[in-house]
């Protein structure tokens, strides 16, 4: 009786999961598209988008949800891009220097997003993502109007005809365009696995791992399960909260490196847009909550998330038979989850009270 | 004998219209919600070469935040071996990417994009034909055309993330430029993004609202441009309401915004007849009293680009075709516009210094002065 108790638990507790997975499974019967497509397409993203999931996960543990500024390190990073490809500084020493600067700038804007969200607290996640729009905003003014005329900018090919402000494609090759892949490569058959931003994402699972084991991790936690207890074992929470975004934002600086040396092209004034949604709904997905996540619900969304995305519109369109019905049933399908992972943590954690 | 002979030429035939080509043809298109104009141009090359030789699929409706989908699904393509040429209109974020991944595992591929978003630099760069609207050179005409209707105002509405597009921003300065020399005054007005928070439906509002406001500011001899997809038909229902010249849609056409303002229903067997259509639109617009006062190319172009780019594909395999064969290019495509209105007249230049980027202008039509 106990043990079928529990295989129910169990199947409750990681319901959003099993259920992408059937769907993902039943999806790939149907779309029949080539396996070796699915494998390599999983394969490549696992190394471009998982560490950009992964910066998700210290927010949540220290209780601030999850962390739709996360945005703001991608918009840094696509600055630092900017730069190195004005200076034409190539290959490794490019995206190591991007890397490096975009750091510096995520550390800067994390400390002001910590300082808001200290200011927010219980609204963490709903003013994140404002903070998204507004910083939009800022972006947008930097580098439509002051690149080029405040701030110099030497390759006139990638300014607007008046010499103003950056144009809407910013391409990476030759420059920095695959510059981490295709250090180490490994071809099984024909699927090829990029070795160096896979050792990226399981060094940051090991740091993760190991930060959370030390007394700035217990701060964390302690923090993220109740915020006055954690005050009266005097833990200072402001402090602690800043120091999740930080890391949070200069995670997601790099993740957007190592995404968009991957893409090779950055689309100036969008690139960054998708990345908050799509990171969160994989981390939901792959069986986090909003005050729960660890790096295998990372992993674990990336594969299954990405897998329906690969082959959800070929679904629909053998099913109804029409191509456009198939990109309906794709985002139909991809939205759905992320409106039931949020629905099941609701009832969960209602069920748990 | 005989019999069976007739049979298996009669299979043959048929076997041959469908299976002609030899090869396949992917055929990348946004969903009819985002323009009805390219989907139905990939409807057109389904039915004239069979589903055996196109494949066509759709990228997202979020093209600016699904890059990764639309780089898949032109991926996807690429792995079944009998597809031998791609055509991608429009090339939305992604499409360069996703033409260098398919390069590295199969350079036999072939690729004609339309109407691209990305920098002309680096579209050209990877793909094999470019086609697109003459954009500068509408900077010119956009402002002779609105001379010629008697506007002595021209307000171009757009917003930042467009002016960041190289070739929007290069026509507004040129409009901006040939208004001055024509004497007539040039505005632009900055109006909301609909890709924003605010969504369509935001941009639509300020449309309808910011017209009227304009006539009472510049008076009735007012031309309103749009440089948006969206804005069209609450810019067309404005103009028809209120008053004012529409000067033409962003994406020349006779079905841009025209058919839902007017609400004409274009029954099936008509679809893809321009000159039908022209002559609905023309008796409506009469009707409701816009005569002399809305214009457009009388040629779909994203349709035709659509259709015309299968043409070039299919020759560019074949060989039949260089990618920088200026006439050649041209042929195919005035051919392709011909079938659409038999009187269609294309003007053709490449952006320098791009030879494989080609650039279509087409005279425009006035409704309610010209006869279709």
């Amino acid at each position: 009786m106990q043990k079928r108790m529990s295989l129910k638990d169990i199947l409750i507790a990681n319901a959003v999961p099993i259920t992408f997975f059937i769907l993902t499974f039943l999806a790939v019967l149907v779309a029949k598209i080539p396996i070796l497509f699915l494998l390599s397409e999983i394969v490549r993203r696992l190394s471009r988008n998982t560490f950009l999931v992964l910066a998700l996960i210290i927010p949540v543990v220290a209780g601030l949800g999850l962390n739709f500024a996360i945005v703001l390190g991608a918009m840094a990073a696509q600055a630092a891009l900017f730069f190195v490809v004005d200076w034409g500084i190539t290959g490794l020493s490019g995206i190591l220097l991007a890397i490096v600067i975009s750091s510096v700038i995520s550390i800067f804007l994390g400390w002001i997003a910590g300082k808001t969200l200290n200011r927010a607290k219980g609204r963490e996640m709903i003013t994140s993502m404002i903070l998204g729009f507004f910083a939009n905003g800022v972006y947008q003014l930097i580098f439509l109007f002051f690149v080029g005329s405040l701030i110099p900018f030497k390759k006139t090919d990638f300014l607007l005809p008046q010499g103003v402000g950056l144009r809407n494609t910013v391409d990476l090759f030759g420059i920095v365009d695959g510059a981490l892949n295709d250090l180490l490569t490994l071809n099984i058959g024909f699927i090829t696995i990029y070795i160096v931003p896979l050792i990226f994402v399981v060094g940051l699972c090991v740091f993760l791992t190991f930060l959370l084991k030390t007394k700035l991790g217990q701060d964390f936690k302690a923090v993220g399960q109740d915020m006055h207890i954690a005050r009266t074992a005097g833990i200072d929470v402001d402090k602690t909260r800043i120091i999740a975004v930080i890391l949070s934002t200069v995670f997601a600086s790099i993740g957007q490196v190592i995404y968009l040396q991957d893409i090779g092209t950055i689309n100036t004034y969008n690139s960054h847009e998708q990345i908050g949604l799509f990171s969160i709904a994989a981390l939901l997905v792959g069986g986090a909550s909003v005050k729960k996540a660890n790096i295998w619900n990372a992993i674990l969304g990336v594969i299954l998330f990405h897998a329906l995305f690969v082959v959800a519109p070929s679904a629909g369109n053998r099913l109804f038979g029409q191509p456009q019905i198939g990109e309906f049933f794709r985002e139909f399908i991809a939205y759905a989850v992320i409106a039931f992972a949020l629905a099941m943590h609701g009832w969960r954690s209602r069920k748990g009270k | 004998m005989k019999k069976v002979l007739v049979l298996l030429v009669a299979v043959l035939l048929l076997s041959s219209l469908f299976a002609q080509l030899g090869f396949k043809i992917g055929v990348v298109t946004g969903t009819v919600s985002q323009g009805e104009d390219e989907y139905r141009g990939a409807e057109a090359v389904v039915k004239r070469y069979g589903k055996a030789n196109i494949i066509h699929v759709t990228y997202p409706d979020k093209f600016m935040q699904e890059q990764e989908t639309t780089i898949a699904r032109i991926v996807e393509l690429a792995y079944d071996p009998q597809v031998k040429a791609i055509v991608i209109c429009q090339g939305v974020p992604g499409t360069t990417a996703a033409i260098r991944r398919v390069k590295q595992m199969r350079k036999d591929i072939v690729f004609v994009v339309g109407v691209p978003h990305e920098d002309p630099a680096v579209i050209s760069s990877a793909a094999d034909v470019v086609l697109e609207v003459d954009t500068p050179g509408r900077g010119r005409t956009i402002v002779e055309l609105a001379k010629k209707m008697g506007v002595e105002t021209i307000i171009h509405y757009s917003f930042p993330r467009h002016m960041s597009y190289k070739l929007l921003a290069e026509r507004r300065d040129i409009m901006e430029k040939t208004a001055k020399e024509m004497g007539i005054n040039f505005v632009f007005v900055s109006a909301p993004d609909p890709l924003g928070e605010q969504g369509l439906t935001g941009a639509q509002q300020f449309i309808l609202e910011d017209v009227p406001r304009q006539l009472a500011k510049y008076g009735p001899k007012t031309g309103f441009f749009s440089t948006n997809c969206g804005m069209q038909e609450p810019l067309q229902k404005a103009i028809l309401k209120h008053g004012g010249y529409y000067l033409e849609p962003c994406c020349p056409s006779p079905t841009h915004g025209f058919p839902g303002t007017l609400g004409i229903s274009i029954p099936e067997d008509k679809r893809g007849d321009m000159t039908y259509i022209l002559r609905e639109v023309n008796k409506k617009i009469i009707e409701m009293g816009g005569a002399g006062r809305f214009a457009t190319w009388p040629v779909p172009m994203n349709m035709l680009f659509v259709e015309a780019g299968v043409e070039i594909a299919i020759q560019l395999v074949q060989k039949k075709v260089s990618p920088t064969n200026l006439n050649g290019i041209k042929l195919i495509v005035t051919e392709a516009a011909k079938k659409k209105y038999p009187k269609a007249e294309l003007q053709v230049r490449t952006l320098e210094p791009y030879k494989n980027y080609y650039m279509f202008i087409h005279k425009s039509v006035i409704f309610g002065v010209d006869k279709f």
